[in-house]
């Protein structure tokens, strides 16, 4: 067929339609973002300007200078030392944050493992023990966690004996002890050469790196595993063990012991704390078994009939096929969990542990006012912490993302 | 020579493990010795467990008593459900008058009618039968929990919402009988069945100016007591502040959702920079924020009571929350979705709630019926600032005089009134889910 020059032209370029301004997508888009930023701007420079009048009108203070004022109270439970009267209301933020950050980060951990462990007996062939952790789930998933926090309080760690009557959970040995004001545990006292040891463990760890990088090269040239578990394990006891004997085992323990009518020595955790960290820890594994449950059971049962076609033992299908696969299902909706624990840690106030909310956002509010600066720090806080694990969270899935297809 | 059999062969009975209990226990509790010793411990377990809750809850527990003094005469060990009995009024509808509280169990009647129809076959337009629930029932409900004067504004919502309810009753009914829709049997009641379109809708359009005039007229005459909000209370406080949480909460998450999706760069950034905010944060400094800076960020003597701010946090909270969850819903929609849309020249307004949202909409369901259950759990949280609800309600019963000190059994008994509403719409949003992902198995 033959086309004119003309025509040949006219196939080859866009049409070019007439410029319309009022019709235009982009012209409209950017009208519109305008519109938009207009309004949020008036909305907040309207809620700006009505608050700046009201802290006049009420004669209240602005600004952050407060926070070198010294504080007129003290926190009962605290990780950096504090004097009542002294320490400023920077000081007290730091202990708020301290504490939601410790028991947070205890109840992470113990949750994790409770969780990963009522999962596997969720998954567990045994009809009774699977409808038992199937129980464990429901009921603690679907009451409030609020009226755990409280029960655990009032119903079990206040009731305890009182503490001439300690409860002994180390069955004789009076080194854990349990009362109505809180839980006795040793303390550790480091000696003059103990950082040889823990030089000696950094020493281990690195050893077992480079070990396990060479049986992996092992492994790729000539086929054949080598035993890099119980290896790595046994450096990693052994030296510095080795190391904490030589020089002459350099770590005391203080051990609390009764005087007068209380503990001294050693470290004490309150009840409010233990009662926290039970009911978040029993909580969130709850959540946390329904997601390894979740992540396994994603794992198309054709993988683990391939295993088994291929060979492959009972552990290793698990180890090799299973749990590498069900690990990218598993990690996002567990770290999520991770930060609602932390989020959920501000429950705190319900029992009085003085948390980051329950010192900064209520005691320090009702003691210095300051309400929007003393609110915005605490939201800042949390968003601070939040955005950092999602941010790592981001990381490990763009990690997995590429292993995919 | 051929072999071939002439007989059939008889079937082979079934394993043991399908057929009879004792096998079935053999394959599933004692198949191995380690599997065994796990069933028995397992078995020890329960057990001590159960006796001893039943022991204390119901063997030695007190039933009918005065005081807590009461209780330990007759049993110092049981629980003591006397005290839990005697405030039962008061968890489940706080300190609301009690020659009032046909108020609040006509308004619960009134919702469970309004919301029926939305689970018979044979009704038509669920869709809008969901959306006047969310847009008209809680000012009908407002109005009968709140009572006073009604404003110009109030009264024609007021009007709205009744009439919408009558139209609703009768179009359900109509719907379960004959499978036709109402304004349909309105159109052959009036023998208009073969008049032109435009007669018929005169008809139609009629027939609702009249009905809604009439109930003007009457609920002018209709008044109700004022009921402070202070003395709302309990569970029916909870549900108020969850209900009103989820429904206004959903307009908020498609257009958060909608925000957060769009091509626009500026509307993106705002609305995904609030959506994080928000979700990053615990409630609990949410609605710190809202009784410390909502009364600063109005203008002078416009003060909002503390209900009302609890109610706003909630919203926004919870807004943020359904937007992640619209906004999965969403994304299980095509991309050829949108662009038919476009295609038959619908604009972007139109593509949404004509093409997208009524798809997305069902996958969203059971996710949205969690996050209920998540907002009426974490309701429980406005009691740590000083409203009462149901949880406010059971703490006070341990500061009433006769019953000083009943910590356990309020908790308890609140515990398992919440596991049941929770257990029961989390197995149901299970089957929702189980039941509208069938046909989308590809």
């Amino acid at each position: 067929m033959a086309f004119s020059e003309k025509t040949k032209k006219s196939m080859n370029t866009k049409p070019k339609e007439p410029f319309d301004f009022f019709h235009d997508e982009r012209v409209r888009s950017i009208f519109y973002q305008l519109l938009f930023a207009a309004a949020v701007g008036w909305f907040a420079w309207y809620l700006i300007s009505n608050t700046a009048q009201n802290l006049e009108a009420r004669g209240m203070n602005t600004g952050f200078g407060f926070l070198n004022v010294s504080a007129g109270f003290d926190s009962y439970f605290k990780l950096i030392p504090n004097e009542p009267g002294v320490g400023t209301y920077g000081r007290i933020f730091i202990i708020g944050a301290l504490n939601t950050l410790y028991v947070s980060a205890l109840a992470v951990i113990a949750s994790t493992l409770l969780g990963f462990f009522i999962g596997v007996l969720r998954l567990s062939n045994n009809w009774l023990v699977s409808k038992v952790a199937l129980a464990y789930v429901e009921i603690f998933r679907n009451t409030p966690l609020l009226i755990q926090v409280i029960f655990w309080y009032i119903g079990v760690f206040s009731l305890l004996p009182r503490v001439k009557n300690s409860i002994d959970l180390s069955a004789g040995a009076e080194i854990f002890l349990l009362n109505n004001r809180g839980l006795y545990t040793p303390w550790p006292v480091p000696g003059d050469l103990l950082w040889m040891t823990g030089l000696a463990f950094i020493v281990a760890i690195i050893a077992v790196i480079i070990f396990k990088r060479w049986a992996r090269n092992r492994q790729d040239r000539t086929g054949q595993t080598f035993p890099t578990f119980i290896l790595s394990a046994a450096l990693l006891v052994l030296l510095p063990g080795t190391v904490y004997l030589i020089t002459g085992m350099p770590l005391g323990w203080d051990i609390p012991k009764l005087e007068g009518f209380n503990f001294a020595g050693g470290a004490s955790l309150p009840p409010s704390f233990i009662a926290l960290l039970v009911a978040l820890s029993i909580y969130h594994a709850a959540h946390m078994a329904e997601t390894v449950r979740a992540g396994v059971l994603s794992v198309s049962r054709g993988q683990y009939d391939a295993a088994r076609a291929l060979g492959l033992r009972g552990k290793k299908v698990m180890s090799l096929v299973i749990i590498p696969q069900a690990m990218p299902a598993i990690v996002p909706p567990m770290i999520s969990n991770w930060m609602s624990a932390v989020k959920n840690s501000s429950l705190a106030i319900a029992i009085g542990y003085p948390d980051l909310v329950s010192l900064f956002m209520q005691t320090s509010l009702n003691q210095a006012g300051y309400a929007v600066e003393l609110v915005g720090m605490t939201m800042a806080f949390y968003m601070f912490i939040s955005l950092t694990i999602s941010w790592l969270l981001n990381i490990y899935n763009k990690r997995v993302q590429l292993v995919e297809r | 020579m051929a072999i071939i059999k002439t007989e059939r062969t008889a079937a082979i009975a079934p394993p043991l493990s399908e057929t009879t209990a004792l096998g079935w226990m053999r394959k599933h509790l004692f198949s191995s010795v380690f599997n065994s010793l796990l069933t028995i411990v397992t078995l020890f377990i329960i057990y001590i467990t159960v006796k001893e809750l039943w022991v204390w809850g119901i063997a030695d527990a007190v039933w009918v008593a005065d005081n807590r003094r009461g209780c330990f005469d007759i049993n110092v060990d049981g629980a003591c459900w006397a005290g839990v009995i005697a405030w039962l009024d008061s968890i489940f509808y706080g300190r609301y008058p009690r020659e009032e509280l046909w108020r609040i169990n006509l308004g619960l009647f009134l919702l469970v009618i309004w919301m029926v129809p939305l689970w018979l076959p044979r009704v038509k337009a669920k869709i809008s039968i969901g959306l006047t629930t969310v847009f008209l029932y809680p000012f009908l409900a407002g109005y009968l929990f709140s009572g006073g004067d009604k404003s110009i504004s109030m009264q024609i919502m007021v009007t709205a919402a009744i009439v919408c309810l009558a139209a609703n009753t009768v179009h359900s009914i109509i719907g379960v009988l004959t499978g036709r829709s109402l304004p349909e049997f309105l159109i052959r009641l009036f023998g208009k069945k073969n008049a032109p379109e435009k007669s018929q809708r005169y008809l139609l359009l009629g027939i609702l100016a009249v009905s809604l005039v009439a109930v003007y007229m009457f609920q002018m005459g209709w008044n109700v007591e004022n009921v402070s909000w202070t003395r709302w209370g309990g569970l029916f406080l909870t549900l108020v502040i969850s209900g009103i949480g989820i429904a206004s909460a959903l307009p908020g998450g498609i257009l958060l959702a909608l925000g957060r999706r769009s091509k626009m760069p500026v509307v993106r950034v705002i609305s995904t920079s609030f959506i994080e905010l928000f979700r990053s944060v615990p409630l609990i400094t949410v609605l710190f924020m809202a009784t410390t800076m909502f009364p600063l960020f109005l203008p002078e003597g416009f003060i909002l009571n503390k209900l009302v701010q609890v109610i706003i946090a909630v919203c926004l909270f919870n807004a943020c929350y359904l937007a992640e969850i619209v906004r999965g819903g969403l994304q299980t929609i095509p991309r050829g979705q949108f662009e038919a849309g476009h295609t038959i020249g619908l604009g972007y307004w139109q593509t949404i709630s004509l093409i997208i949202l009524p798809q997305a909409l069902k996958h969203m369901i059971p996710n949205i019926v969690g996050n209920f259950i998540g907002l009426l759990k974490d309701t429980t949280l406005v009691s740590i600032i000083g409203l009462f609800d149901v949880l406010g309600m059971l703490r006070s019963i341990s500061k009433d005089l006769p019953w000083l000190g009943l910590h356990k059994e309020p908790l308890v008994f609140g515990a398992m009134m919440f596991f049941l509403i929770c257990f029961a719409m989390s197995k149901y949003s299970r089957h929702l889910e189980v039941k509208l992902s069938t046909g989308h198995k590809h």
